[in-house]
């Protein structure tokens, strides 16, 4: 009778060997969990807590900087071009600024007059 | 797995159906034939696999990976029970199979025995044995899972089975060890 190779039958006693099952409520707990991790991480996506968590951190630090400062420089460009031509700065004695504010009274009252006029 | 990152439930399912039976025969056997424990050790695993899945690096078997992880929680666990002082009180009843009539051998009865002797070897012997030979694992892949260089495996496994060889005596006849 020819002999069984010892790997051979450690390998085919091994895979024939049963100890159960694991229980069913393994499953259904883990299930459970994972639907609840699932779901709080998609709460995290949705969320600016990462993003800000980002600006915060020393991440990305090179971007950050740039950012930065092409912010400042558009701002600095932009004052210095803040000026109207023509248009007197300074202050001038003769040149005396006049708030003109509407009054109805008085704009129905010249109205009217204006209509007296025409009716003479 | 990155299909379970992203909350991919049906995935998830998928891999647990696949995975839970090897696993659990692996828990079962490294760790002293308890069902219970077992189960509690399987849903163990796999809490790590859902809180950590970006732990997976995805260059490596994920196979590999996860029974690596596996094996590292019986490790932690034969640590805990040392600390405890409890391992000796939890090891399977002392073998009787010497004094068993040769003609009325049954398989479950040379598997109790191969236990029996891998759990007199240590729990080394043990995992390299079950990976090579429940798992089918290669010994590139068992030096990977145990952390452990392919020689040492290599050992492992020939004195495993020298060991085996002499207990099992009786069958020496039918096997070439």
């Amino acid at each position: 009778m020819a002999k069984k190779n010892s790997d051979q039958m450690f390998a085919q006693l091994l895979r024939n060997d049963s100890v159960g099952k694991p229980d069913r409520t393994i499953e259904d707990r883990l299930m459970y969990s994972y639907i609840l991790k699932s779901g709080r991480s998609k709460v995290r996506q949705n969320s600016f807590a990462s993003f800000f968590g980002w600006i915060f951190s020393g991440q990305g630090l090179g971007l950050k900087i740039a950012t930065i400062s092409l912010v400042v420089f558009f701002s600095v460009i932009n004052t210095q071009n803040f000026f109207e031509s023509g248009k007197i700065s300074a202050s001038d004695s003769i040149y005396s600024q006049r708030t003109l504010v509407a009054d109805s009274a008085h704009f129905i009252q010249l109205v009217d007059s204006l209509r007296v006029d025409s009716l003479n | 797995m990155q299909q379970i990152a992203i909350g991919n439930q049906p995935a998830f399912a998928e891999l647990y159906q696949r995975y839970k039976d090897r696993m659990f025969y692996y828990f079962y056997r490294m760790l002293g034939n308890s069902s219970e424990q077992a189960s509690d050790f399987l849903q163990e695993l796999f809490m790590k696999l859902i809180e950590k899945p970006e732990s997976y690096n995805p260059k490596y078997p994920f196979q590999t990976w996860f029974y690596s992880i596996a094996n590292n929680m019986c490790k932690n666990e034969y640590r805990r029970r040392e600390i405890r002082q409890e391992y000796s009180s939890i090891l399977p009843l002392e073998p009787q199979l010497d004094f068993i009539d040769e003609k009325s051998i049954e398989p479950e009865q040379i598997i109790e025995k191969i236990f029996d002797t891998l759990d007199e070897l240590g729990t080394e012997h043990r995992s390299a044995f079950l990976l090579r030979y429940r798992e089918g694992f290669s010994i590139k892949d068992v030096a990977e899972i145990l952390g452990l260089p392919e020689g040492t495996v290599k050992s492992r496994l020939f004195y495993a089975k020298k060991t085996l060889a002499e207990k099992l005596s009786y069958l020496k006849d039918e096997i070439e060890f």
